[in-house]
């Protein structure tokens, strides 16, 4: 800190020279024009203030004192002494010595002041520069780019940052003070560090009470008045870009969803024309007449079979749709032992080598629920256990029912589900190592039929498999609900 | 066999299903006309007169609705059939609004369309006063208000006669929640569904052998109730199973 102040009072030394100069100059000025005391005392104060307004506050008071001598020694009687006769003088040269030095301190305080002013002005330039050029970043520009005003406008040799969320360091222009592991450590210790020797500030970034990271500057001007507003103005940006990476995250995922439905929408009709045609074709073929039984029987097939592939499309579509948005239910009294017994014959047609087995416990009565969205639910339930299940074994469906709901079970032997999978079964998108290697599906089915038992109020889980229950059950329950009141109606 | 031979016109945009349809409907028994679109379907109706249109719903230019409305302006008598998509239940409730007196809903087997077809014929002949309907096993008799099974009598109370008498009079056609609520309720009624629905399940208890598999009052999904003559074999045939 030497050097600074010898280097003030050199500049002291020659603003106090270039004052004597005038002072001198002056002096011999008025002596010659033979100007009294009444004429000199002001033309000297004059000096005193240019000498303060132009120098500093040292110059000007050894000049005060210059004046006050050349004064006493040229003008005052007896003239080239410092001898004071009459007390007039005396006042008159204690009151210009006064005068000039109270002078000399106001103008010397007041250019401090303007030059803080005008520092402290510009600091603020800067900083709403910079936050102009933070706002109008690119949000999705490289993370980089958002550090080269700082330094272009705060004049830092080295800029550094800490993403305490990601991890990542971020640096603009070469440290020789290690700065990005000192920003890092701020970081890590949660507490600003200064270093005035090294040049270097670091400050932690906050949002709320939360330390997010940090940022350091090293030879920043002014560190203490300048690292708070560059620190806040950091933590908004960083925090302004993440908020916009979230949100086109959102809405790239809601254009996503745009799509698929454009896409689902578009299989509804792109699929069933086509299969419109074969039908109508098949039928148009046995309505020709001529066809001996087995070119009918064949006509008979693609109907039916096209007819299959119809109503696959439609289940797909249904199942997609479902996935995606909230299901409603249209809740109607329903028989649910005439339901599952009708579910229980189509598959058993279906698939002539599985042994399907209903048991049925308690008395048959009505529940309310959706038939169409039950029917699919209980449909991805028999699929599966199907599906998994090798040829030859028996699928039970148990059905309980009691005044607080009914319970519907399915369980196959011959499968098992692995624990590390019992978790993810139910995600959506998910298909387990089995489903891969069997047959092919849209991961949608089981959660999609957990989403109709939850919008009916009830559940859809997996039972744990142990010595009384080998292989896979599920169970679906839909708990009771107050039934429409017929009487009501009677009533209206 | 309708006879004579009706004229039909199907409107499609996709060309081998327009084919296919002709060639099947022409061994059906029907005099087929067709419009790839639905300016040429206008066109068509405006110089040929036509018992029956046959119309899809997703074409490009004037969709299917529209021009059922046109249609409706300019051939009162002619009877519409829309081409519905499953997945898009709201597209029938539209049509029937738009004035179609039936639909298909895509993929439909040739057998499902002419019985559609026929009833809709049969349905916009001129109305007369109908005394007494036959279904099946059913007969009702609407001025003395009596119900029978195979010549035996089921008691109804009055609004379950009004509902049963009035779907059979409409044998055949899709009936919409609303269109029901107001003719048996009165026309302040429209979305008392749970009233329409406690009153079929009365009436399924006592009409049908299955009330759970219903064979004479059909569920219309989304839409309301189709009554189906069993022993017709134009009738609508039975909802299939799910797969």
């Amino acid at each position: 800190m030497t050097q600074p102040h010898g280097r003030s009072l050199w500049k002291s030394a020659q603003y106090t020279l270039a004052g004597g100069v005038a002072t001198g100059l002056l002096t011999l000025l008025c002596f010659r024009l033979d100007l009294g005391l009444s004429v000199a005392g002001p033309v000297y104060l004059l000096i005193v203030v240019l000498q303060s307004l132009t120098g500093d506050f040292l110059s000007a008071a050894l000049i005060s004192g210059l004046a006050a001598a050349c004064l006493d020694w040229f003008f005052i009687e007896p003239l080239f002494t410092f001898n004071i006769m009459s007390p007039s003088d005396a006042l008159a040269l204690l009151s210009f010595l006064l005068t000039a030095l109270v002078i000399t301190r106001l103008v010397s305080r007041l250019r401090v002041e303007v030059r803080f002013t005008k520092a402290q002005k510009e600091r603020l330039d800067h900083l709403y520069q910079l936050s102009q050029q933070l706002l109008s970043l690119d949000p999705e520009a490289s993370e980089e780019t958002f550090l080269e005003p700082f330094r272009r406008l705060f004049g830092v040799t080295a800029i550094a940052t800490f993403d305490g969320r990601t991890g990542e360091t971020r640096t603009a222009g070469s440290s020789r003070n290690r700065l990005a592991e000192r920003t890092r450590d701020a970081y890590i210790a949660g507490r600003d560090s200064s270093d005035g020797a090294a040049g270097v500030s670091v400050r932690c970034l906050q949002l709320g009470n939360k330390v997010t990271g940090a940022i350091g500057f090293e030879s920043l001007v002014d560190p203490e008045e300048t690292v708070g507003p560059l620190a806040a103005l950091t933590s908004a940006h960083l925090d302004k870009t993440q908020a916009f990476r979230t949100a086109s995250a959102a809405s790239a995922a809601a254009q996503a969803e745009v799509y698929r439905s454009a896409i689902l929408d578009a299989l509804a009709h792109e699929f069933k024309t086509p299969l419109a045609t074969i039908l109508a074709a098949a039928g148009g073929i046995r309505e020709a007449g001529s066809l001996g039984p087995e070119q009918m029987e064949m006509a008979d097939t693609v109907e039916s079979e096209a007819e299959r592939l119809g109503r696959l499309t439609s289940r797909l579509l249904r199942v997609a749709r479902l996935d995606r948005e909230e299901v409603r239910p249209r809740l109607e009294m329903l028989d649910m032992h005439a339901v599952v017994r009708h579910m229980a014959d189509q598959y058993s047609r279906r698939w002539p080598d599985r042994r399907i087995s209903l048991v049925e416990h308690g008395e048959p009565a009505e529940e309310s629920a959706d038939p169409e969205l039950f029917r699919l639910a209980l449909s991805q339930l028999l699929d599966n256990a199907c599906k998994y299940s090798p040829p030859g074994t028996g699928i039970d469906i148990e059905l309980q029912h009691d005044p607080g709901g009914f319970v519907v079970q399915v369980s196959n032997t011959g499968s098992s589900i692995p624990v590390s999978e019992q978790r993810l079964i139910f995600d959506r998108f998910y298909r387990g190592s089995e489903a891969k290697r069997h047959s092919a599906g849209s991961g949608l089915g089981l959660y999609v039929a957990r989403k109709i038992a939850l919008a009916h109020g009830g559940t859809l889980y997996l039972v744990p498999e142990d010595a009384g229950n080998p292989g896979v059950t599920f169970r679906l329950k839909i708990p009771s609900s107050p039934a429409p009141a017929e009487h009501a109606v009677t009533a209206k | 066999m309708p006879s004579p031979q009706s004229k039909i016109l199907v409107v499609d945009d996709e060309a081998p299903l327009r084919k296919a349809l002709r060639t099947s409907l022409v061994a059906s028994g029907f005099a087929v006309d067709e419009a790839r679109s639905g300016e040429e379907a206008l066109d068509a109706v405006r110089q040929k007169s036509f018992d029956l249109v046959l119309l899809d719903i997703n074409m490009p230019g004037l969709n299917g609705f529209e021009v059922c409305q046109r249609i409706r302006l300019l051939s009162p008598q002619a009877g519409i059939v829309m081409v519905t998509v499953k997945d898009f239940e709201e597209d029938k409730v539209r049509a029937l609004e738009a004035g179609a007196d039936d639909y298909v809903t895509k993929p439909f087997r040739l057998r499902e369309l002419t019985a559609r077809l026929r009833a809709v014929l049969r349905r916009i002949k001129p109305p007369e006063t109908v005394e007494t309907v036959r279904a099946g096993d059913l007969e009702i008799d609407c001025v003395r208000r009596i119900l029978k099974r195979n010549g035996e009598e089921i008691h109804l109370a009055p609004k379950e006669f009004d509902l049963l008498a009035f779907m059979m009079k409409h044998m055949d056609a899709p009936l919409r929640h609303v269109t029901l609520l107001h003719a048996i309720w009165g026309p302040e009624y429209g979305n008392e569904l749970e009233y329409l629905r406690a009153y079929v399940r009365i009436l399924r208890k006592k009409i049908e052998k299955d009330p759970s598999a219903p064979e004479y009052i059909l569920t219309e999904p989304w839409l309301g109730y189709r009554f189906r003559n069993p022993s017709d074999p134009d009738s609508s045939p039975l909802p299939r199973d799910d797969d």
